[in-house]
């Protein structure tokens, strides 16, 4: 397969599945800052929504305030935010559109569907909440639809481990991102644990990787921040883990080698990932810092990045 | 480089046993130098096969059946490992490495061995890699491989008396002299590709880690007189033989048992490539 191939069948599962993990944001910031004031504590949820989504610095250089309007209008419609939602979805038809004949019809639909919708549906944005809900609704169906197809349409080889690839190191990133982000409401020695700021808080941390009914099905107990940390980093059963998504990473890379006959940078660097994930416990990264675990997670999930574009991509 | 192990052992009982327990450590896990890309266990009854954790972190399999005649446990895989020149990162590491200083019966020293390793030790000073590989080239010197006088249960002081055994003698009198001189060790059960060709070889292959200050676990083949290396797939560890063995258990009435036991590790070839690159 061409590089440029892959490149373009890897950055298109990332589209998607970053505009995916946007609406999730924005939907879960939008019910915490539903509750009064007095339950979320002085925080501006927004603002954090713009740091897990990578696009602080950037948003302050055309806002002043990170208000609900402004923070929405940014991560979905605003063409000034590379990542925004609509650029996502431009982004990923583009890269679509250059490998049509690598995807199955049923993909291509979606994106091409999604692509239309946005034209003419969306291309004004949303003007209320209940728009804007919709909206969310739509692009969290087009992913869905997007993998599915990916899953029960596409042929195994190397097209199909390359979108995986993108996927799930999209997906271990943002995981990533919200724990950095939130971590501080995780840390078991603050103040006020247990208390409804928390509970509101951590819930809304479960929401956006939908993963609350998950926890209660795992746990069987009420919210704990160090649970919520083990489920969202080791479980492996837990689709958005990050231990989950390593495991994938390392079994689409392992399939690359195979077929290629040639194992490289890439496959050695997660699988040392994945084996620092698989043998750590949770005891233990409370005690080094959930922060710095994260943030060398973040580093680590980057230079991956950074190596399968090398190895493969260009 | 990518290893096709196969391993498959079986116990014919006669007269039939009432009950088998068995606890099979016959799964590898995954570490820097070495991933597990496929791995499964049959078992030829219909038995339960419940999966656990040791203390070591080995993963193990508890079997328990009867009334049983015949039992046939295959476990195959592919390993794909790295050579890291013996050093091991990303292991499981549950226990300070001090708790592998302890002594076991089948790793205890005499008067003899104790000298020895003390000696060595004395001569390398502060150089524990240095006293390590010393060690390893004296065993292998002082010993020859023989698989007619020793036995599973051969202990580590019998074993350097007869100055003959197995792998398994080798890696038991290394970890009993570095623990004599200071030196935290232990035993691994696992396979090793041999260079000479051999694809079928009639048991797994052991050898010792020894811990090294600022380096950490190290691998040690004395048998080979090698520091592991990518030829070498890394199944169990434990204290002794006995701590890492593949089948361990225990069986209800019965009378002869026959046990068999054929492991092929091979390097699986590597489809040739279509890759195209754009540069």
């Amino acid at each position: 397969m061409l590089s440029r191939t892959a490149e373009n069948l890897y950055w298109l599962a990332r589209y998607v599945e970053r505009a995916e993990y946007l609406a999730r944001t924005i939907e879960a910031t939008q019910r915490v800052t539903a509750l009064p004031n007095t339950y979320i504590g002085k925080t501006n949820e927004w603002d954090s929504a713009l740091l897990t989504a990578g696009v602080s610095a950037s948003f302050y250089e055309l806002y002043e305030d990170a208000d609900e309007r402004n923070v929405v209008d940014y991560l979905s419609f605003s063409p000034a935010n590379p990542s925004s939602i609509r650029n996502c979805i431009e982004n990923a038809r583009l890269n679509s559109r250059s490998v049509r004949t690598a995807l199955t019809s049923e993909m291509w639909d979606t994106i091409n569907g999604a692509w239309i919708d946005l034209q003419e549906v969306w291309g004004k944005g949303a003007k209320t909440r209940e728009e804007l809900a919709k909206f969310l609704r739509f692009v969290q169906e087009t992913s869905l639809r997007f993998d599915g197809s990916a899953y029960r349409t596409m042929l195994r080889n190397d097209a199909y481990w390359f979108s995986r690839l993108g996927l799930h190191l999209e997906r271990a990133d943002n995981t990533a991102r919200i724990l950095d982000v939130k971590y501080h409401v995780l840390l078991p020695e603050e103040e006020h644990v247990g208390g409804p700021l928390d509970y509101y808080q951590w819930t809304s941390i479960l929401r956006s990787v939908s993963a609350l009914t998950a926890y209660h099905w795992v746990y069987r107990e009420t919210l704990k921040p160090w649970l919520i940390a083990d489920l969202l980093i080791l479980n492996d059963s837990l689709p958005r883990s990050l231990a989950s998504c390593y495991g994938n990473l390392v079994r689409n890379l392992d399939q690359i080698g195979v077929a290629y006959g040639r194992q490289g940078a890439a496959q050695r660097h997660a699988r040392g990932v994945r084996n620092r994930l698989e043998h750590s416990h949770m005891d233990d990264i409370f005690q080094h810092g959930v922060h710095e675990f994260i943030q060398e997670f973040i580093a680590d999930n980057g230079r991956l990045g950074e190596i399968i574009t090398k190895q493969y991509l260009i | 480089m990518r290893l096709r192990i196969a391993h498959s052992t079986s116990y014919r009982y006669e007269p039939p046993a009432s009950g088998v327990i068995q606890i099979l450590r016959m799964t590898p896990g995954s570490h820097d130098g070495q991933y597990v890309a496929e791995w499964q266990i049959d078992v030829s009854t219909d038995s339960r096969l419940d999966t656990h954790q040791d203390a070591f972190g080995n993963i193990t399999h508890v079997l328990t059946y009867g009334p049983i005649a015949e039992l046939t446990i295959t476990v195959e895989g592919m390993i794909e490992t790295h050579d890291t020149g013996g050093v091991l990162r990303g292991t499981d590491e549950r226990f300070p490495p001090s708790l592998f200083l302890r002594s076991t019966p089948l790793t205890g020293v005499n008067p003899a061995m104790a000298a020895f390793a003390r000696e060595l030790r004395s001569e390398s000073e502060d150089d524990v890699l240095g006293f390590l590989h010393g060690l390893m080239m004296q065993i292998n010197e002082h010993m020859t491989f023989d698989e007619d006088p020793t036995n599973s249960g051969t202990s580590a002081v019998e074993a350097f008396g007869l100055k003959r055994g197995v792998c398994q003698d080798y890696a038991h009198i290394f970890i009993a002299c570095a623990r004599s001189a200071g030196v935290p060790a232990r035993f691994v059960a696992g396979h090793f590709l041999r260079s000479d060709g051999m694809v079928n070889q009639q048991a797994g292959h052991a050898w010792a880690e020894a811990f090294v200050p600022d380096l950490g676990w190290v691998g040690f083949d004395p048998a080979n007189a090698i520091c592991t290396t990518d030829a070498h797939a890394r199944v169990a560890i434990g204290l002794d033989y006995l701590g890492a063995a593949p089948v361990r258990g225990t069986r209800y009435g019965g009378g002869m048992e026959t046990l068999t036991v054929a492991v092929k590790v091979d390097q699986a070839g590597g489809r040739q490539g279509q890759s195209q690159s754009q540069s």
